[in-house]
């Protein structure tokens, strides 16, 4: 089990020797990244099936407490798979300009792995800052002028976002006097106070910059539209959810009570509002998606804020399925990008991409039987059974949401399918490579939607096990090196001491 | 709506600082894990100074990523600059007169002396305050300082690529030889030696030495990157107007 800090360190150690390498053969270093991704996913796939109980990993060998731990559960193992085997179908194998952009993309997956793994407070924020600077240099990669001036907007909320985390984390420590999430857990009375609750909401809006949260997001239709398609597919896809996953282990360990769920509520609420209709207002498809991609972030928000485990499944269903669709969506845009209206004709020119949209376009807005359905519908029957006022009202929210969501995506899709200008429709002509690429995700899709029973089985499962506060105390505090009741007496003891 | 949002962030950022300003207890907060790393840190680390055994021992991977993060941002600076240079180079040539012989040779005075100070402390890091990230910063001076008594002598990239390289990469192989002695990633070995003296503290000085050589040769590389684009202006109209454009389509 300690092996799976090889998930972090073997990508560093590949992004810290790739100049190297690449200065003696280029030919040797174009082949290094994807294979520390194989290397990343077998150890995570290993973990993954072998795993019968969350356990906790001690890294350095120091009690957990005192030292940093990795948390391994399904959820977290789950979150560790995905992200090698996403970097692997967005890796710019094409690329033959240097290595700089795969040193900041193995930087990106080693990054990722620690911040899905991570079980200390501080040291997720490390991992955080460290996937905001690779995720800036990707952004900037594409070295045009409209791509600097966009990073450097996103670098700028970014910072400031990273500034309100680590204020939160401070003000956390600062209450209970200590960084393991665990031991937070434990302490979790202590953080029941002004203090303690605006630590969270700062934790929350500073996170939540990469969450695409509702009043930090001003970067998101920016910077998707100037970076390349599988960089934005990447950040949307993947970044986004890890950012939200951080905010849900927060909010399991130590903010149960109504006013954390109600925060992410409303944010989530706004989000969808803000989102969805822009993107309905937007008449361009990168800026379309980005916006569509706020939205589903905000229906994310909503599915957490649910308490219990329905919410947890819900939620964890609806961030799968985005991860799954929204990649696809925007690598749709390598070749068809600009407005809306130049789209005419796209189905003709390339028939197989256009399906694929439709495809992708009905699972988002949730028309049955495709996946997206079943995780809308998993959110409406728990906001339905939460039953407030509040809940209600954000049922009502994203109803109406769906419905302007399937306006602008079937909108788009009817204008694909119009017919258009001959020397248009030319050069909306999609690439054998991108096709693959998107078909991929397609397949995904579809075997998701084939393997729905079992799938929804396993979902639960990892739903109870991820949101069962206790289960994750004991975990940590029972991890290798360490007598069990030892351990956790003491903890009592420190605890009653303050 | 760019405006309204603003304005709904300020206020409530404005909001949450005054709650915690209010609730804020000076001198009042408990110290769990400092005072047990206070208690235990000596004994089991055997580090003279506190602070690295927390900074290399208990938080080790936390500045395994710091300096991930360092590495991070030099690379991506350098896939920014290079594509300045690439566009621009060939139109402006910079004539460097040589008259500063007195800068040129006091800088080379000083080079000796801060490779010193900065080994020194890099060394020391397990005994006295200071340790990687500081004597790395010296370093980096060293060899920027001839750099900017004498515009345009050349760096040697390569060579401080390799440098950096291989430093980060000890850091994690160090890590790493502990996970195959079956202990922990990053868990240190060697035995603790006796406190107090330049050999103890078993893999710590190695982790420091690492630290700062990595620290050293990305800022003296950034730097001279840095150094080598300064004289040329990138084309600030191209980026001027692509800002604009994308502020028209944001509103």
């Amino acid at each position: 089990m300690n092996n799976i800090a090889f998930t972090v360190a073997l990508p560093l150690l590949a992004a810290f020797l790739l100049p190297i390498i690449s200065n003696s053969s280029k030919s040797a270093a174009r082949f290094i990244g994807p294979f520390v991704l194989l290397a990343m996913l077998g150890f995570s796939l290993a973990y993954f099936n072998m795993l019968e109980h969350p356990v906790a990993i001690a890294l350095g060998g120091f009690r957990p407490p005192l030292g940093i731990t990795f948390h391994l559960d399904n959820l977290s193992l789950l979150m560790a798979s995905i992200i090698p085997l996403i970097m692997l179908v967005l890796w710019p194998y094409a690329n033959i300009e240097g290595y700089r952009e795969e040193s900041l993309l193995l930087l990106l997956a080693g990054s990722a792995s620690g911040l899905a793994l991570s079980g200390d407070l501080f040291n997720i924020y490390v991992f955080y800052e460290l996937l905001s600077v690779a995720s800036f240099g990707l952004a900037a990669a594409n070295r045009t002028g409209a791509a600097f001036a966009a990073t450097f907007r996103y670098l700028v909320m970014s910072g400031l976002g990273t500034v309100l985390a680590l204020t939160g984390i401070g003000l956390i420590y600062t209450q209970t006097g200590t960084l393991n999430l665990a031991h937070i857990g434990l302490l979790a009375s202590q953080l029941n106070n002004p203090a303690g609750l605006s630590a969270f909401a700062l934790i929350v809006i500073g996170i939540g910059v990469k969450a695409e949260i509702f009043p930090v997001n001003g970067w998101v239709p920016e910077v998707y539209s100037t970076a390349s398609p599988r960089i934005s597919a990447l950040l949307a896809g993947l970044i986004s959810k890890l950012a939200v996953l951080v905010i849900v282990r927060l909010l399991v360990v130590a903010y149960q009570g109504p006013e954390a769920l109600t925060l992410l509520l409303v944010l989530g609420m706004l989000g969808i509002i803000w989102g969805e209709l822009s993107a309905w207002r937007s008449k361009d498809l990168k800026r379309m998606l980005s916006f569509s991609s706020i939205g589903q972030l905000g229906m994310v928000l909503v599915a957490f804020s649910i308490p219990g485990e329905a919410g947890m499944v819900a939620g964890i269903a609806m961030m799968l399925h985005h991860l799954v669709v929204k990649p696809g969506l925007f690598m749709l845009t390598e070749h068809w990008n600009g407005s809306l209206n130049k789209l005419a004709g796209a189905a003709k020119s390339s028939p197989l991409a256009a399906v694929l949209f439709m495809l992708f376009a009905l699972s988002l807005i949730g028309v049955p039987p495709f996946p997206g359905f079943w995780a809308k519908l998993l959110l409406v029957t728990g906001l339905v059974e939460a039953n407030t006022p509040l809940y209600l009202t954000a049922l009502a929210v994203l109803l109406s949401a769906t419905v302007i969501e399937a306006h602008y995506l079937m909108h788009t899709a009817i204008r694909m399918y119009s017919k258009g200008k001959k020397k248009q429709v030319k050069k909306l002509h999609q690439t054998p490579f991108t096709l693959t690429i998107i078909s991929v995700f397609a397949v995904v899709l579809i075997t998701a939607l084939i393997t729905m029973a079992p799938l929804g089985n396993k979902l639960q499962h990892i739903a109870a096990e991820s949101s069962d506060r206790a289960l994750y105390i004991n975990t940590t505090f029972a991890a290798r090196h360490t007598p069990v009741r030892k351990q956790i007496s003491l903890i009592k003891q420190q605890s009653k001491v303050q | 709506m760019r405006n309204v949002s603003a304005l709904v962030f300020a206020s409530g950022l404005a909001f949450l600082l005054l709650v915690i300003t209010w609730q804020f207890v000076v001198g009042g907060a408990p110290m769990l894990i400092g005072e047990a790393i206070l208690q235990q840190g000596a004994d089991k680390i055997g580090s003279a100074n506190l602070v690295t055994s927390v900074v290399l021992g208990y938080r080790g991977i936390d500045t395994l990523g710091e300096i991930a993060i360092l590495f991070t941002a030099s690379t991506a600076t350098s896939l920014v600059l290079s594509s300045l240079s690439a566009k621009t180079s060939s139109s402006k040539k910079v004539v460097i007169r040589d008259d500063g012989t007195i800068l040129a040779s006091s800088a080379s005075l000083f080079f000796p002396l801060l490779i010193t100070l900065g080994m020194y402390i890099i060394l020391h890091g397990h005994l006295t305050p200071g340790g990687g990230f500081q004597g790395g910063v010296i370093l980096a001076a060293a060899f920027f300082l001839p750099l900017l008594a004498v515009p345009g002598r050349g760096v040697n990239h390569s060579g401080l690529a390799l440098v950096e390289g291989f430093a980060g990469a000890s850091f994690i192989i160090i890590g790493i030889i502990a996970l195959f002695q079956g202990n922990a990633f990053l868990q240190p070995f060697f035995g603790h030696g006796e406190m107090g003296s330049l050999v103890s503290a078993g893999t710590l000085p190695l982790l420091y030495t690492a630290v700062g050589l990595k620290v050293g040769a990305e800022l003296s590389g950034l730097l001279a990157n840095l150094a080598e684009i300064g004289e040329i202006v990138p084309e600030s109209t191209d980026l001027q107007a692509s800002s604009m454009q994308t502020e028209s389509n944001g509103s």
